[in-house]
């Protein structure tokens, strides 16, 4: 069969399409509250899946700059805006098949993926370089598993996450510091620094923990005269605060309060950009302003779509009978 | 069929919904706070291609019209939407407007083979002499044609056939059934391999597809995004701003044409009219995107960036 009809077989295969793939952007068509629910298979329970996360296996290094750069790599690991092409665009993150540095098997991205838990990286979708006219998904493996299962050596990380960023999903090159963090990132998961619960709640509380933490990396970088790096800190922080605020989109108090801390953030990358000395100092107070913000959201918890009975209400999803 | 689903690519992701940007319905009040056009009922074309194309499926040709016209008003550069509107009058035997909606299409492409066919029925029923020139155009057409041919001479047969008497009545099979693609699944199968397409580098075959899917969804901003970035990549500038500017007429916040008229901007050297579009992504982008970043690198670079 030539590359032409393999094609357009996946493609009529891929029930696809554009259905949730496409589904993610207009309100008429996002019937589900959590972006990532268009990412996981239709019988996802929501409340298992989204009330919670997995645990983080990460050893953080005890010298200073090599946790700095296992903290680069954490928040570029959660920013959309490290990828490129349709994948930023949907926001998709390394941690959207990853989930908490592990892997995710109710991940299911329509014409992307096959069974759930599985990825086509050879998808023309996605990519300008690796496209293979091919569907051909594979498992997505959890990086905090056995160091042998992974198919890529440690010392061939920096290699082999470039050609993922830049080449399986178009994105711009990656300042050197935040791929040296990526590797070190992923190098620092490990079995052995797994929590003793496998998952744990998710709450704004640990959302705004990881903006707080990119912020921190963010202000070390600038401080070293890395802004690229510095910059894609502070992306990956609001990119945060956007998934609390697509859990409060009921709360218009809440709401506002978090788009003038983004719209703080938002200055503060200008700051960046501009070289500005007072950049350390706004972040600074951003991150003790965060704290007010933190149990102002608190406050409402209950009523947003962390509370895990709002969150199935709202997700609506008809859930496949348990066996008996 | 089932309600259009496609979205995303083309960069609308969690920005600008089409519903936001128009629907809202109804509106007046009174006052002179605002112009009425400004207050007056407002339609999401591509919402109303949908309906439209239902109710041709259910044979329901006023509705049909009246949703048609509503997609021919908004969108007025939309070839599909006067395509559309003239086979929801044919079907409803309202010839002259038939006629008109053809007429209008004919200006926007006068050498599609439906729109000839279209507009030489409606003149073959109105008994206008000017059916003939669309008929020997549409014989012409059939003489040479070496593929995919029955549509065309359907086209023809039914327009002769319209203008002896015994043709008076009756609409045409071949006009309903040409040009307009009722399943909802081949349109967002067409607009996914146009996108992979695209990835390819693939235009002219890019091109195709997004026709497919136009014609399935009619005028919908993402695939007019999609058109304009891939006459862009053809060089071909203002082929490429007249899809933006219809996508944006559409959906004044849509995020993918924002910034891909931003590109074809600074690929022109106008970086006033770039970094507008730049602040417009930025106000509408809360907690940011990856357009206004694309969009950002593309000023910086003044061109491309990493050429």
């Amino acid at each position: 069969m030539d590359r032409r009809r393999r094609r357009t077989g996946a493609l009529a295969g891929l029930a696809l399409a554009a259905a949730g793939f496409l589904a993610a952007a207009t309100a008429a068509e996002v019937a589900q509250p959590l972006q990532a629910l268009h990412w996981v298979t239709p019988d996802a329970d929501p409340v298992a899946t989204f009330a919670s996360q997995p645990t983080e296996c990460l050893h953080t290094p005890a010298d200073p700059a090599a946790a700095q750069a296992v903290e680069v790599g954490r928040a570029a690991f959660r920013t959309p805006l490290l990828l490129g092409g349709q994948a930023a665009r949907v926001s998709l993150t390394c941690e959207s098949c990853h989930r908490s540095g592990r892997g995710n098997p109710e991940f299911q991205f329509p014409g992307a993926s096959g069974a759930p838990g599985t990825a086509d990286v050879t998808l023309s979708l996605f990519s300008s370089h690796r496209g293979n006219g091919v569907h051909d998904p594979r498992p997505i493996p959890d990086l905090s598993g056995p160091r042998d299962r992974l198919k890529v050596a440690p010392d061939q990380l920096p290699a082999f996450i470039r050609g993922l960023i830049v080449e399986e999903f178009d994105g711009r090159e990656p300042p050197p510091a935040v791929l040296a963090g990526l590797a070190a990132y992923v190098r620092a998961l490990s079995p052995g620094a797994c929590p003793a619960e496998a998952r744990a709640p998710l709450r704004p509380a640990t959302l705004l923990a990881d903006a707080r933490r990119a912020l921190t990396a963010a202000d070390r970088a600038y401080a070293a005269g890395d802004r690229p790096t510095a910059i894609l800190m502070v992306a990956a922080a609001r990119a945060r605060l956007g998934l609390i605020d697509e859990r409060y989109k009921a709360l218009p108090a809440e709401v506002a309060r978090l788009r003038a801390a983004d719209t703080r953030l938002t200055a503060l990358q200008q700051a960046m950009r501009e070289g500005r000395a007072d950049a350390s100092t706004d972040l600074a107070r951003w991150l003790r302003h965060s704290r007010r913000l933190e149990a102002a959201l608190a406050a409402r918890e209950a009523a947003s779509l962390f509370n895990p009975t709002r969150l199935k209400a709202a997700a609506n999803r008809r859930l496949l009978p348990k066996p008996t | 069929m089932r309600v259009l689903k496609i979205v995303l690519l083309a960069g609308v992701i969690a920005g600008a919904s089409i519903t936001g940007a128009m629907a809202a319905g109804g509106g007046g009040g009174g006052g002179m706070s605002s112009m009425p056009s400004d207050t007056g009922p407002r339609y999401d074309p591509a919402e109303e291609y949908a309906k439209a194309i239902r109710a041709i499926q259910e044979k329901d040709y006023k509705a049909a019209a009246r949703s048609a016209q509503r997609v021919a008003d908004a969108a007025p550069k939309s070839l599909d939407g006067w395509k559309l509107l003239g086979v929801a009058q044919a079907g409803a035997e309202n010839w002259k407007g038939a006629k008109r909606a053809y007429e209008r299409a004919f200006k926007l492409a006068p050498e599609d083979e439906t729109v000839r066919g279209g507009l030489g029925l409606a003149l073959a029923k109105l008994q206008d002499a000017k059916a003939q020139e669309q008929l020997d155009w549409l014989k012409a057409r059939a003489a040479s044609c070496t593929s995919n041919c029955a549509t065309l001479r359907s086209l023809a047969a039914d327009v002769e056939k319209a203008m002896t008497p015994a043709g008076a009545t009756g609409a045409s099979a071949a006009l309903e059934h040409s040009g307009l693609i009722f399943s909802a699944d081949a349109g967002d199968r067409a607009y996914v391999q146009a996108v992979g397409l695209i990835n390819e580098k693939r235009y002219d075959e890019a091109l195709a597809s997004l026709d497919a899917a136009r014609a399935a969804f009619g005028p919908h901003p993402d695939i007019l995004t999609y058109q304009g970035y891939t006459w862009r990549k053809k060089g071909q500038f203002d082929r490429a701003e007249g899809y933006y500017r219809q996508a944006l007429a559409i959906a004044p916040d849509h995020r993918g044409a924002t910034e891909y008229y931003g590109e074809l901007k600074v690929e022109r050297g106008d970086m006033t009219g770039a970094r507008q579009m730049l602040a417009k992504l930025d106000a509408s982008c809360a907690y940011g995107c990856a357009e206004a970043e694309e969009l950002r690198r593309w000023i910086d670079a003044g061109g491309e960036p990493g050429l």
